[in-house]
């Protein structure tokens, strides 16, 4: 492969890629993210090679495996093309089927998505409500990509953004592109992207770094692992434009130590770069050198702190670092360095080649672009989800996420990972932005969104988040090594029963320590989960502490199971299932669970059928004691 | 360097480009708390106890004062209600954390946090995790062989895979620094490295202490300031340390510096270099260097010293106990036959009375023995008083021999004979303390070659003549004194300098030298310009000389040349001739045999 060149080369091997492609031509694309990955697309994707063989369509019919589509709920992703027909929770088995229908030019019903709300079915991809109410131009390129394939990219119109920079633009020109769109950075910080760019630039001191984190530390968050995965080369290309603009000829991928095929397929797409001339010496031609390293994280949450990641690529252990000089003056071994996250990177090449006003056209006016999020928790439509910033939460949880499933009512909404905050229903309608989430005391963060209904026990989300904080924490600055341990014995204590009056006072009062003294911003936002239920779920708490009541019936130690006597019919079925055999009863015979041995699991209370619904959880009252043995037996026929 | 001023507490402070907060506050007096803080380490910014709140661009912040640097304008409060609340907290969370420690204690106490509602899960921990023993480890000593591991609340100080007893593994150089550094005291050298720190024996308490790597040699020192052991010093070690530089208020400490090769020309040289004190401890046969309570007199006079090692108590180095009968031993190293170079020390006797003499005053209750081969003490009229008075406050003279020094139920047994009465004795000591002898220099051998004077076959000057001449050499204008020609005590010694210094005094008060007529001279006709003379001159009076024509020439020196001769037989083309000897006038006194 002779390396391109100039942009006329670029051009002239995408239009005979493009050539080569009939675009009439049936491909089935197989979704091979790590969420579909986890459902078993490599058998998947073995069945259909053999049935497409087996069948006699090798050469007339194509097989891709793509990155992330993002609809995870409903993996794994099958999509025809050029119909875009898109089949869900496609098993090995199906292949057969699939194949036929696409030689005979037929559909699967059975297969296709059926929306919950018309009942029924939707051929097209586009058109299913999960993707219709979405702006994908970040993301949306993962379903047409191999990510081992850089023709592929090349494909969509690839790197034409980089030739554009090198070519046509001085690298303080594409600064100012990027600057006039409004470019925040999408790890959670949101600092103006082309302000930092300028400050490296402007900073004294060779050699210059550029580094993408995708450390991707937030529970439930992995927008940067599918884009990663599924669409490497935008990260590359945005990089690469980036390290022009700032004078940058060395730069970094810090890839988490739990994202294996995210580093396989960056390594990939760095090799077949280089070889194509889109990285490394001379790119393009243009002169401009630019050379990439991967380098891999060590299992930390704290690593994708930005001063901690660059002590990590130093050699040392990653933890945080005083920033009150800005590590785009003096970062990696003191060296100026931009470091933004994968999602920031892969903007940059759609703000160059559509412009920055274009760029500054979609969002509110505070946060332009758009914003991936991972929308998972009690919703319907679990995945990932790229919208305009300004879409209010409303409308991501319900439109996109298809409301709360199993008819629950909705209760919170976390959004931020464990540096941001809860939202209740009363503030749905904000627009989801860097701005206006902060007001309500949380923040947008890297877009992790948790969607929480009314079996969620708000106190134990500030637990379960200031517990993960605990064993994340570096461990360096008293504040928050010593103060998150105390904010976790005490939310232990609340959960368990054990809470104190003055339990709330002393979690403010830690909140305020680590709020203002904590050496970074791990410590410094850990107090937000807390904080926010006690702003809004302030009954919760104090139920726990002062009645010894869980509203949600979560916290184990608070929550008693009862068989109410005057409901149960003596099926057996719960006696039967009990793991613990803590329920005594007999044919005829009322059961009754014995309260030592219960161990809380709720087996009888989700096995006992609907129409008696014998089973109830009391939490904060005390336990009816059982009947004595004679009153227990059941007279048929009485109700 | 730019100043910068800012503003501290409502005072203005001026100060230095690149300083921080904490060091601009400190050098106006005013005190911030720090735990995780020193002087000669990097900051760290762990314990964030030196928080304080500033005021830029109208925004006010909390920021630690250690590492964050100074700007024009600046405002800091260090005792605003936010940072006094802050403080509180953390003592309060430190107390449950190491609730034993002195200093966290203290803390609490200053700032009224008198409880801690944390549960307590340690009480006996005193690790405060600072770092400051970790840091010293790595950025002074250079080793780093102790660091923090695990994350969060599972986080401690230890080394590498919590091996301490893996030889192949332990690179700590037993220094010490980390527990030095340690504010609660909670590092102990034990738990990170078998071996012991090697204690520098201090050369002028002869060992009864120890001194560090910069130190000042004595209380007299002249120049009375340190200097540094480079064979000890970690900086020469490990290229790394240099603390004592960052403590030095007069920026004094030079790493750099060297010896330096001055040359100065000078008409007279008095060489008084002295001698050194044996080391007792090769004498095992008194018990020297096996029983610790067997100590050199010079050992004794440091230990009787107010501003000595024990502060002038005399102690057993084995218990520390005050001792009750103490033996000396006389004659080790000089006149002993078994152990000595075969000449009296001359010093020793009137020394070892004179401490019996102090022992006795400071502790009534010690009683001395002094065995001795030849004699008591030394003829002249000064010194048999002094002897006398020795006796009389019961000091035990005894003239004879001890065979055998050994331990006994803590005590030392000497065995011994008289050799008046010719019985042997056994006597049971508290301390054994051996008179022992003065030697020469280690180097004065080279010293006297470098000067070209000559000495004995134990390194001793020899005089011009022992009895008519003992203040000159062979070399005119080189003069000796002292113990460098033979052990010699005080007075004797001042009456020797005293003469040394008249007889260059009388050098050069002269107009003119006064030179023997017989000396040699050099035929430049026929001298060869070998230089073969030059060599061979034990006076080093012959110079090359550099003619007019260009041609070189010995040149003999008529002050200095002693008229030896030597250049005559070793010129070879016989150009120099011995005034008074040349060949003709030899010849002619042979002709009249």
């Amino acid at each position: 492969m002779a390396r391109v060149s100039s942009p006329s080369e670029l051009e002239r091997l995408r239009e005979e890629i493009l050539s080569n492609r009939d675009p009439n031509k049936p491909c089935i694309t197989i979704c091979s993210g790590t969420g579909c990955h986890a459902y078993g697309s490599e058998k998947i994707n073995s069945a259909f090679v053999k049935e497409v063989k087996g069948q006699g369509l090798e050469g007339k019919v194509d097989i891709r495996r793509t990155g992330c589509h993002g609809f995870c709920e409903r993996g794994t992703l099958v999509v025809i093309y050029p119909e875009e027909i898109c089949y869900v929770q496609v098993q090995p088995e199906d292949a057969s089927e699939v194949v036929q229908s696409v030689k005979d030019g037929k559909v699967v019903e059975r297969l296709l998505y059926t929306d919950p709300v018309s009942g029924k079915k939707i051929v097209r991809e586009s058109e299913i409500p999960f993707y219709k109410n979405q702006s994908r131009t970040v993301f949306g390129n993962n379903r047409r990509i191999d990510p081992q394939n850089i023709e592929d990219y090349l494909a969509l119109g690839g790197y034409s953004a980089l030739a554009k920079a090198l070519f046509h633009m001085a690298p303080d020109q594409v600064l100012e592109e990027v600057k006039k769109a409004n470019l925040r950075g999408r790890g959670g910080g949101g600092f103006p992207a082309g302000r930092k760019w300028e400050t490296t630039r402007n900073a004294p001191g060779e050699p210059k770094y550029v580094i993408v984190n995708c450390d991707e530390g937030d529970p439930g968050a992995y927008m940067d692992r599918s884009l990663m995965e599924g669409n490497p080369h935008s990260v590359l290309e945005g990089l690469t434009i980036g390290a022009y603009a700032i004078g940058s000829h060395e730069g970094f991928i810090y890839v988490r130590q739990e994202y294996p095929l995210a580093v396989e397929n960056v390594t990939t797409a760095i090799n077949q770069a280089e070889e194509y001339g889109f990285l490394g010496e001379n790119i393009f031609g243009s002169g401009f050198d630019f050379r990439v390293k991967v380098h891999r994280g060590a299992g930390a949450f704290i690593s994708g702190e930005s001063s901690a990641l660059m002590t990590a690529l130093e050699g040392i252990v990653g933890e945080p670092r005083p920033k009150y000089i800005h590590t785009a003056v003096s970062g990696v071994w003191e060296k100026p360095s931009v470091l933004n996250n994968v999602e920031t990177w892969a903007n940059v090449p759609l703000i160059i080649n559509n412009g920055a006003k274009w760029f500054a056209s979609i969002g509110t006016e505070g946060s332009k672009g758009t914003k991936i999020f991972s929308l998972v928790g009690n919703v319907n439509n679990t995945g990932l989800v790229e919208v305009p910033m300004g879409m209010t939460l409303r409308d991501i949880i319900y439109n996109i996420g298809g409301g709360i499933p199993k008819g629950k009512k909705f209760k919170a909404v976390q959004t931020g990972g464990p540096s941001g905050g809860i939202i209740p229903e009363q503030h749905l309608d904000a627009p989801v932005d860097f701005d206006a989430l902060t007001k309500l005391g949380s923040m947008m963060g890297s877009g992790g969104m948790i969607v929480m209904d009314e079996e969620t026990c708000m106190v134990d989300v500030a637990r379960y988040f200031v517990d993960f904080l605990c064993d994340e924490s570096c461990g360096k600055c008293v504040p928050c090594r010593e103060g998150l341990e105390r904010m976790r014995q005490v939310l232990d204590d609340i959960v368990q029963g054990k809470g104190k009056k003055e339990d709330v006072e002393l979690l403010e009062e830690l909140s305020r320590l680590m709020t203002k003294a904590s050496l970074c911003a791990l410590g410094a936002t850990a107090s937000n989960p807390v904080l926010t239920t006690l702003r809004y779920f302030g009954d919760e708490y104090r139920a726990h502490i002062e009645e010894k009541r869980c509203p949600a019936f979560v916290c184990k130690e608070l929550v008693f199971y009862h068989i109410d006597p005057s409901k149960c019919q003596a099926c057996l079925i719960c006696l039967r299932n009990c793991p613990a055999e803590a329920i005594s009863g007999d044919k005829n015979q009322i059961h009754v669970i014995d309260q030592s041995k219960c161990t809380k699991c709720g087996t009888c209370f989700d096995m006992c059928p609907p129409r008696f619904q014998a089973v109830i959880r009391l939490s904060g009252e005390p336990v009816p004691p059982p009947l004595s043995k004679e009153q227990r037996v059941l007279a048929r026929g009485k109700k | 360097m730019a100043e910068i001023a800012l503003n501290i507490d409502g005072r203005e402070v001026r100060v230095e480009e690149g300083v921080t907060i904490l060091e601009a506050a400190k050098s106006a007096g005013i005190e911030i708390p720090t735990l995780c803080y020193h002087r000669a380490l990097s900051p760290f910014g762990a314990c964030r106890l030196c928080s304080v709140e500033i005021i830029r661009n109208g925004r006010s912040r909390i920021v630690t004062s250690c590492n964050y640097p100074v700007g024009e304008g600046l405002v800091v409060n260090t005792k605003s209600p936010d940072t006094i609340e802050i403080r509180k907290m953390l003592i309060e969370l430190l107390l449950a954390r190491a609730p034993k420690a002195k200093i966290i204690q203290d803390l609490a106490k200053e700032y009224g946090v008198e409880k801690t509602r944390f549960k307590i899960e340690d009480p006996e921990n005193l690790c405060i995790l600072c770092g400051l023993c970790a840091r010293i480890c790595e950025e002074r000593m250079g080793v780093s062989v102790i660091n923090f591991v695990n994350r969060g609340i599972e986080r401690k100080v230890k080394t590498p895979f919590q091996r301490t007893s893996d030889a192949n593994l332990d690179a700590c150089i037993a220094c010490g620094a980390c527990a030095f550094v340690c504010p609660t005291g909670a590092i102990k050298l034990e738990d990170i490295t078998k071996k012991k720190p090697i204690p520098i024996p201090s050369e002028f308490d002869i060992g009864l202490t120890s001194r560090a790597a910069v130190y000042v040699p004595f209380p007299q020192a002249i120049p009375n300031v340190p200097v540094i052991d480079r064979e000890r010093c970690i900086h020469f070690l490990t290229d790394k340390c240099k603390t004592c530089e960052e403590f030095c208020p007069a920026e004094a400490v030079d790493f750099e510096q060297e010896d330096e090769i001055i040359e100065e020309e000078v008409g007279a040289i008095v060489v008084a270099t002295g001698a050194e004190v044996m080391d007792h401890t090769q004498f095992s046969i008194y018990g020297g260097g096996v029983h610790p309570d067997v100590i050199s007199t010079m050992q004794l006079e440091r230990m009787m010293n107010a501003a000595g090692p024990t502060g002038g108590e005399v102690l057993r180095p084995s218990d520390g106990a005050h001792p009750k009968e103490v033996v000396f031993i006389s004659c080790v190293g000089s006149r002993d036959k078994r152990t000595g170079t075969g000449y009296c020390n001359k010093v020793c006797c009137m020394v070892m009375a004179k401490q019996a003499i102090m022992l006795k005053e400071h502790a009534p209750d010690t009683h001395s023995y002094i065995i001795y081969t030849v004699d008591r003490g030394p003829g002249g009229k000064i010194f048999e008083d002094f002897l006398t008075r020795a006796e009389k406050v019961g000091t035990t003279y005894m003239r004879g021999e001890i065979d055998s020094v050994s331990r006994q139920d803590g005590r030392l047994l000497l065995s011994g004979k008289d050799f008046l009465t010719d019985e042997t004795f056994n006597i049971m000591a508290d301390l054994v303390v051996l008179a022992t002898g003065l030697m020469p220099n280690e180097d004065a051998a080279r010293l006297f070659q470098t000067i070209h004077i000559s000495y004995d076959s134990k390194n001793y000057l020899l005089q011009a003549h022992p009895k008519l001449r003992p203040v000159e050499t062979a070399m005119d204008g080189v003069f000796i004194a002292g113990c460098a020609v033979a052990p010699t005590d005080v007075p004797e010694s001042v009456a020797q300098g005293g003469a040394a210094a008249e007889y260059v005094l009388k050098l050069f008060s002269q107009e003119a030298i006064e030179a023997e007529p017989m000396t040699s001279i050099v035929d430049i006709t026929r001298c060869a310009g070998c230089l073969l003379c030059r060599q061979v001159c034990p006076f080093q009076a012959i110079e090359a000389e550099t003619l007019r024509d260009g041609r070189t020439v010995a040149s003999i020196n008529e002050s200095i040349c002693k008229g030896c001769g030597i250049c005559v037989v070793a010129c070879r083309p016989g150009a120099i001739k011995l005034r008074g000897f040349d060949d003709q006038q030899v010849l002619a006194e042979v002709m009249t045999l």
